[in-house]
């Protein structure tokens, strides 16, 4: 029985497990009971993470579709023919044609590779990864705030902070870990404050829950700091000697006194003067937001108004203060850190800047393209047309992605799709080619978690026969392209990307050994950082951004009723790819659901359990009504991880105009009970399509 | 059967590297973390014997969290019992403890073959624990931090020698052989081996009577709404059960592969789940929270006893480790109390 100590796959909070190893058969996981984040606890998810490692549906060997059908075949036959169809593309299309999604599920260094194969082996900058649908707003918003868009401060510290202002976060849920130590600070005496229009589990223990209409963050940010300007509470000597731009920024926030803002959110005035004061007076004050403020068309003027907000009270470039973006997947701030983003670099160094473009070139050997590639979203707008062939490791579109069919049908249009992948996903299915790869228990490398602790991750089973680590797959695909990529093993490719990243300049495999090391961390004397912006903000001066409310991109009406929104529950995660092969998870909830508040069930008559139609503009799924006061009335909640209900074939497509980023978080919908029909045979029941 | 031995440090890593020749020996190390972990020894002398409690309990060894059962195909069905010898090094008082009420559970008047092939080949070598941890409460429930019975063998660490008591058939098989190794005890080891408990008694900070708490939930003095703030600070994370070295609920399951071939298996279930009692037409008896957090402290507190006599509770202090609510069992004790 041997165990190895590893970091979880699931979301970003990265705990630290032992995963137990008996004969290579997985027998199970415990906690790390010293790591920072996690203390010796998990949440379900980490409990089961082992299950799907060993499931005998993993993909074995490579699959080459030929007439329409799925072929075996061997990895040199099914590698020869991605590059001499990578390659053909290319030449009559040219680079751009080409476009590939990295993944937030896999590690920095075959994010790194995959950042280097686009760039320096095909020659494009189309790369992007699922961080375009979480926190793309993030890293775009707090850049131009601050310089740079992570978690200022350490999950550690979160337990002796005074005040927790959580917006657009379902913590307990979602970041269970973080979650926990939310509740040791409340225990110790801290005031919680959670804005989100749900009930969800961490706001039953907030001194005041804000339920504001979806949408509405900008204005009441703006209500707040609007307060917190007319009552003195304005910290004006770190506005002077640390930000920009107030006096245009205060010009806006007049615009929303508190009636306005109650107007606009639906919550009552006095609440919002009440969170003003109370946010404003408590110097340890933390700030979490997460895909409730991201999600958005406005996604990026969220962000910026909570960054507006720290700034105005100095909230930031203390321990246990500061401005925490929690980021989703295991690795999402790894994968944007090593620059699988279609304009930046790793260390979010710009494409279009001729210093580190050239830096790049000399490092690879290569013509590097300056010009910023297509996003996620735009690269399926454009499939068929300018874009002809995709590559896609571990990530799952036809499921994540906004008005779904339209992806599929985008990615039909492709005249070759590479996917690479542990499971057959949906959108595996649709591949030209699909190459087997590993799971976190079968490889080495880091994943960087939400407070930027880059962790190492170590290989704890030999790879389920047939399947190939990421980034030797990437390499040997860039060998048969014609340039050589020789990594003898992970910290190699670790040691190029710190050599060529300044925030991770210190940031190598041997130092990794005790919980990490947190970015930015220059050097190899440096220790890491535990907090962020002290003394000065990343890019010099914080800079106030003006912000203006504007209202969700599709408002409810007379057709579609009531507001759609969408989100994640705690026994699964994302498309299911990994849960719901965990047969605990599954039991648990095996079908997906609506959350519609009571009073709108009864003005419908409708009871828990009935089946239900929700359309959009964009389609209709049928599913499960649950009755729960968690969601307010008007507003319906769907969790986004059911392929045979997938909400985001109903979800509106429309984007922030900077970020990109779809907003999941509102639409328009309308419900109706679903009258049941008699099959042909004239049944009313037939047994359910096994799964 | 009660034999005393005493046994030099400098014997030690000889003996167990004797005993290591015919079952593989797992003991406490120290992880790169910091960790204690129990695992297979390579390094005898890299065993750290008066260390915090480990997570997850030593239950793991005799019921895995994921343990295959049968394999089987259009041929028919294979048994996979696990028969492999297995010694665990530096196990506490408290765990022992609990393996004896397992072993009524899993041998009692159903036998578990899966549980109880392994338990036949494993021997238990205890430590009277002299360095309890803060979350530790053993000592108000009597089991331990030393046991009088119940052992194969238990060690006391005396300073430059163990204390050694043979409290099983299996116990003195593994001294037997090795005599040469051991002393008989002197009055000098037997008072200092008192010292020893009466400072470990010393060192716990928890003092938790759970009669008190039974009798007060058997009288109708605990409201639901108590139970309700309770329930409302769980987060579902099965932790309490995974850890606890007395849980004993496990789910089977099927992987199906390819050619009608398939393995059958079992892994660690929790009754805190709403699932574990889902019926056809998803119906959920016990669908709120509060419901299942009673039925486990109830089961533990007061159908136990009914049970077994004892309480489904050992005092290890693992699931104040590991919930993240902060509603373990002895925090909770503690509230009632």
């Amino acid at each position: 029985m041997k165990k190895i100590s590893t970091v979880c796959p699931y979301c970003g909070c990265g705990c630290g497990l032992y995963v137990h190893v008996e004969k290579d058969i997985i027998t199970g996981v415990s906690p790390v009971r010293n790591h920072p984040v996690n203390k010796g606890s998990l949440c379900v998810k980490g409990w089961n993470c082992f299950e799907f490692v060993q499931h005998p549906g993993r993909l074995k060997y490579p699959l080459i579709k030929k007439d329409g059908v799925f072929k075996k075949s061997s990895w040199d036959e099914a590698l020869d023919w991605t590059a001499e169809n990578l390659l053909k593309v290319k030449e009559k299309f040219g680079p751009d044609s080409i476009g590939m999604l990295s993944s937030a599920k896999c590690t920095n260094e075959e994010n790194f590779l995959m950042m280097k194969f686009s760039r320096a082996v095909v020659g494009t900058n189309n790369i992007d990864h699922c961080a375009r649908l979480c926190h793309s707003s993030t890293v775009g918003g707090l850049a131009k705030a601050f310089g740079s868009g992570a978690m200022t401060n350490s999950i550690d510290e979160i337990d002796s902070s005074r005040v927790l202002f959580v917006i657009g976060s379902n913590t307990t849920e979602q970041h269970p870990m973080i979650g926990m130590h939310m509740l040791d600070a409340v225990d110790r005496g801290a005031t919680l404050i959670v804005a989100d229009p749900r009930k969800t589990q961490i706001a039953e223990f907030a001194k005041i829950h804000l339920r504001h209409r979806c949408g509405t963050d900008v204005a009441l940010l703006n209500g707040m700091m609007n307060v917190i300007i007319n009552e003195g509470l304005v910290d004006l000597d770190f506005v002077r000697r640390r930000t920009e731009n107030f006096d245009d920024f205060e010009k806006i926030v007049m615009r929303y006194p508190l009636d306005i803002a109650e107007k606009i959110t639906g919550v009552p005035a006095v609440d919002i003067r009440r969170v003003a004061r109370i946010y404003a007076t408590e110097k340890r004050s933390m700030l979490f937001y997460s895909m409730g403020i991201t999600q958005h068309i406005t996604g990026v003027d969220n962000v910026r108004s909570c960054a507006n907000l720290v700034m105005l009270t100095a909230h930031i470039g203390l321990p246990m203060t500061g401005l925490n973006p929690l980021r989703g997947q295991n690795n999402v701030q790894g994968a944007c850190d090593m620059g699988a983003l279609p304009d930046v670099y790793s260390g979010y160094q710009k494409v279009t800047d001729k210093k580190a473009r050239k830096k790049f070139e000399s490092a690879w050997g290569a013509k590097l393209p300056s010009v910023p590639g297509r996003t996620l979203t735009e690269m399926f707008d454009a499939a068929g047309g300018e874009i002809r062939a995709m590559y896609i490791m571990g990530e799952n579109p036809v499921i994540s992605d906004p008005d779904a069919s339209h992806v599929t049908e985008a990615i039909k249009k492709l005249d070759f799709l590479v996917v690479q992948d542990i499971f057959m996903s949906d959108t595996a299915e649709l591949a030209s080619v699909v190459l087997p790869a590993v799971t976190f228990a079968e490889k080495d490398g880091t994943f960087t978690n939400t407070e930027r602790r880059v962790q190492k991750l170590k290989k704890a089973i030999r790879p389920v026969c047939g399947a190939m680590p990421d980034w030797r797959i990437i390499s040997e695909l860039s060998k048969r392209m014609g340039y050589e990529m020789e990594y003898g093993a992970t910290h190699e490719i670790m040691e190029e990307a710190a050599l060529l990243t300044p925030s991770y300049g210190g940031i190598l495999h041997h130092r990794l050994n005790n919980f990490g090391l947190q970015w930015p961390c220059p050097g190899i004397d440096h220790s890491g950082t535990t907090f962020m912006h002290r003394k000065a903000f990343t890019k010099g001066m914080g800079s106030f951004i003006p912000i203006d409310f504007v209202p969700p991109a599709e408002p409810v009406d007379g057709d579609y009723p009531f507001i759609l929104t969408t989100g994640r529950i705690s026994f699964h995660y994302h498309t299911g790819t990994m849960c719901r092969r965990t047969s605990t998870l599954e039991r648990e909830e095996p079908d997906c659901f609506v959350e519609i508040n009571p009073a709108d069930a009864e003005s419908l008559g409708i009871k828990t359990h009935d089946r239900l139609s929700v359309s959009s503009r964009r389609g209709e799924i049928v599913v499960n009504a649950s009755v729960t006061d968690r969601t307010p009335e008007g507003i319906v909640f769907i969790p986004f991880h059911f392929r045979e209900a997938a909400v985001n074939l109903i979800t509106n497509p429309a984007l922030d105009p900077t970020a990109k980023i779809p907003e999941y978080k509102v639409c328009a919908v309308n419900i109706a009970p679903v009258v049941p029909k008699p099959d042909e045979e004239g049944k009313f029941f037939s047994r359910r399509e096994n799964r | 059967m009660k034999d005393e031995f005493v046994l030099s440090k400098t014997n030690l890593p000889y003996w167990l590297r004797q005993l290591r020749k015919k079952a593989d020996l797992i003991g406490p190390l120290r992880s790169l973390n910091g960790d204690i972990i129990f695992s297979s020894i390579v390094n005898i002398h890299e065993m750290i014997l008066d260390c915090p409690a480990s997570i997850p309990s030593p239950k793991e060894f005799l019921f895995p969290q994921k343990e295959e059962m049968y394999k089987f195909s259009q041929k028919g069905v294979n048994t996979l019992n696990d028969n492999g010898k297995r010694i665990i090094f530096g196990v506490r008082s408290c765990d022992i403890s609990a393996i004896a009420l397992l072993d009524r559970f899993y041998g009692g008047l159903l036998e578990d073959d899966f549980y109880m092939s392994r338990r036949r080949n494993t021997c238990f070598i205890s430590i009277a624990c002299n360095n309890p941890d803060p979350t530790c409460f053993c000592s108000g429930l009597g089991t331990g931090p030393a046991l009088k019975t119940g052992f194969d063998l238990q060690f006391t660490d005396l300073g430059d020698r163990y204390l050694v008591q043979a409290g099983s058939r299996e116990g003195l098989r593994m001294i037997n052989g090795f005599m040469h190794l051991f002393l008989l005890p002197e009055k000098a080891d037997r008072d200092d081996q008192y010292e020893v408990l009466l400072s470990s008694q010393s060192i716990f900070e928890k003092r938790i009577t759970l009669e008190n708490v039974r009798q007060k939930i058997l009288a109708g003095k605990v409201p639901d709404s108590f139970w309700e703030s309770v329930a409302s600070r769980c987060f579902e994370c099965g932790g309490c059960v995974y850890e606890c070295p007395l849980c004993t609920c496990f789910n089977v399951i099927d992987w199906k592969e390819k050619d009608n071939k398939g393995t059958r298996m079992r892994l660690w279930d929790t009754c805190m789940f709403k699932g574990f009692t889902k019926m056809a037409g998803n119906v959920l008896p016990a669908g709120k929270k509060i419901m299942r957090t009673k039925r486990w402290y109830f089961h533990k507190l007061l159908y136990y006893p009914e049970q077994f006599g004892r309480f489904g509770c050992v005092g290890c202090g693992r699931c104040t480790i590991t919930c993240p609510g902060r509603i373990d069992i002895a925090t909770i004790a503690n509230k009632l109390d």
